[in-house]
């Protein structure tokens, strides 16, 4: 076969699937459990794969055989604990290793979170309120700052939304909601490229129909 | 006469807004509408600061995104490369998606390589994917080798010429993050903040509302987001292609939207009126 032929077969493949899947939108049928099964499967094996190769092999198997890194065993070892879920008498060796991966988790996140995100967020919104980059800037620093002040306040709930706590949290109900339509909106953006994406790959590099 | 028009309004079946929404990308596709694109400020910055990196600079270049949002993503990764190229910059690409990532890498840099007369380990290296993102991060700021002993094809980082006298973040200029998933988090909080590295980002539209406090915080230098923003960086490169002939339908779709959630408003408001 020629590599024109091979690769117009390869996208028909695709084509076909695509168009199984939109298939959806008129109704539940054969052709859409075809493709879905088609990538459940697909998923799950090049999923399988993947980690066999990426985990087992290049970060275990290799460093410990070819490079003597022997110090590897015991995270191994911590891997195979968390196949002990499956046995209910050995079940609570598991708590070993998933404690080893919270704690682990819990330390880099709090480091990126603190650091990366709320000291710096912080000092931002604090920052512009006297002014320095023009009048613009300090209003748009005040709108920002009311509006996770007023928000902060909504999520407060040791005490009941009266007075000024209540008037604060509905101008935060405000901002949320601004924020929400902003969210929607470009989710709704995001969606249609992707289907623009389908359409530009069935008309441009299936069939040729556009440019 | 309202009643007539509450009833029909109200039982538009479903298959006819799919429909609506289809025709609303396919013809705009096949008639090119000429909209005028405008760039927001984020694209901007981005654009103008890669264009202040001296040239033949080296640059990380990440592909953290999967297959699935390739229509928003592969856009920026091309545009981006085109003007890092354009610069003569030296490119190391890497991956924390397993599923897509580095082979979209390997797909694109070799299209663009042949374009741009590029030598691959000389030019740009392509290092692959590697498991656990938050490990991958903080150890590339110790040892490059340490995580990426060989690069995607399995050749030793010693033996490629682009990789001899880089081993950390040090090495380089800036970091060019394409992304659809939360990983930016990462870059901007291990990476930014701990190496001091300036990164720009393009990321999903999905995802863009969220990235925005990060570009006025300055811990991102801009942000592309979505086709919109792929189409923004295609314009200001000069190099109008698959994210700009995609907003014509993308205002088409929008317009579509905006009609039905329109009438979907005064059928429901008449409805509530008459009863």
């Amino acid at each position: 076969m020629t590599p024109n032929l091979i690769q117009f077969l390869e996208l028909s493949v695709a084509g076909f699937l695509t168009l199984c899947i939109f298939s959806f939108l008129y109704k539940d049928n054969p052709f859409y459990r075809l493709a879905e099964h088609i990538y459940a499967g697909l998923s799950a094996g090049y999923y399988a794969g993947l980690i066999w190769h990426s985990v087992i092999v290049q970060q275990l198997w290799i460093p410990i055989t070819d490079e003597g890194k022997f110090v590897l065993i015991i995270p191994g070892i911590l891997g195979l604990l968390m196949f002990t879920r499956f046995s209910k008498n050995l079940t609570y060796l598991s708590r070993v290793s998933i404690a080893f991966v919270m704690g682990n988790t819990a330390g880099i996140t709090l480091m990126q979170q603190l650091h990366g995100y709320v000291l710096p967020q912080t000092r931002d919104t604090i920052a512009g309120l006297l002014g320095g980059d023009g009048t613009a800037a300090m209003i748009g620093a005040w709108v920002i700052f009311v509006g996770v002040v007023s928000t902060l306040i909504y999520f407060y709930f040791s005490k009941e939304h009266k007075g000024v706590l209540g008037v604060t949290a509905r101008i935060g109900i405000v901002f949320i909601m601004i924020s929400f339509g902003a969210h929607f909106g470009y989710t709704v953006m995001g969606r249609v490229s992707l289907l623009i994406g389908r359409f530009q790959f069935l008309m441009r590099d299936w069939l040729h129909l556009i440019n | 006469m309202v009643q007539r028009l509450t009833q029909l309004l109200s039982r538009i079946d479903r298959r006819i807004v799919f429909l609506v929404v289809s025709l609303s990308v396919i013809i705009p596709l096949i008639i090119e509408l000429p909209l005028p694109i405008p760039i927001a400020p984020e694209s901007r910055k981005l654009f103008e600061r890669v264009e202040e990196i001296p040239d033949g600079s080296r640059v990380i270049l990440t592909f953290d995104y999967y297959p699935s949002t390739l229509a928003e993503t592969e856009p920026m990764s091309v545009a981006a490369l085109r003007h890092l190229w354009r610069k003569d910059m030296k490119i190391v690409t890497l991956s924390t998606v397993g599923t897509g990532g580095p082979n979209i890498a390997d797909r694109v840099m070799a299209t663009l390589a042949e374009e741009f007369d590029k030598e691959y380990g000389i030019d740009y290296v392509n290092l692959g994917y590697k498991a656990n993102y938050q490990a991958v991060l903080l150890g590339l700021g110790k040892s490059i080798r340490s995580i990426y002993p060989t690069d995607f094809y399995g050749t030793p980082l010693d033996s490629i010429p682009l990789m001899r006298d880089i081993d950390d973040y040090g090495a380089f200029e800036f970091i060019y993050i394409v992304s659809d998933n939360g990983i930016v988090d990462y870059w901007i909080g291990l990476v930014n903040a701990q190496y001091g590295i300036e990164m720009g980002a393009g990321v999903t539209a999905v995802m863009a509302p969220k990235f925005y406090a990060y570009v006025r915080a300055q811990q991102l230098i801009g942000l592309l987001g979505g086709m919109k923003g792929a189409a923004e960086y295609e314009e200001l490169i000069g190099h109008k292609a698959l994210a700009t002939s995609g907003m014509g339908a993308q205002s088409m779709v929008h317009i579509a939207i905006i009609v039905f959630i329109i009438l979907g408003n005064v059928s429901f408001f008449l409805g509530r009126r008459k009863s």
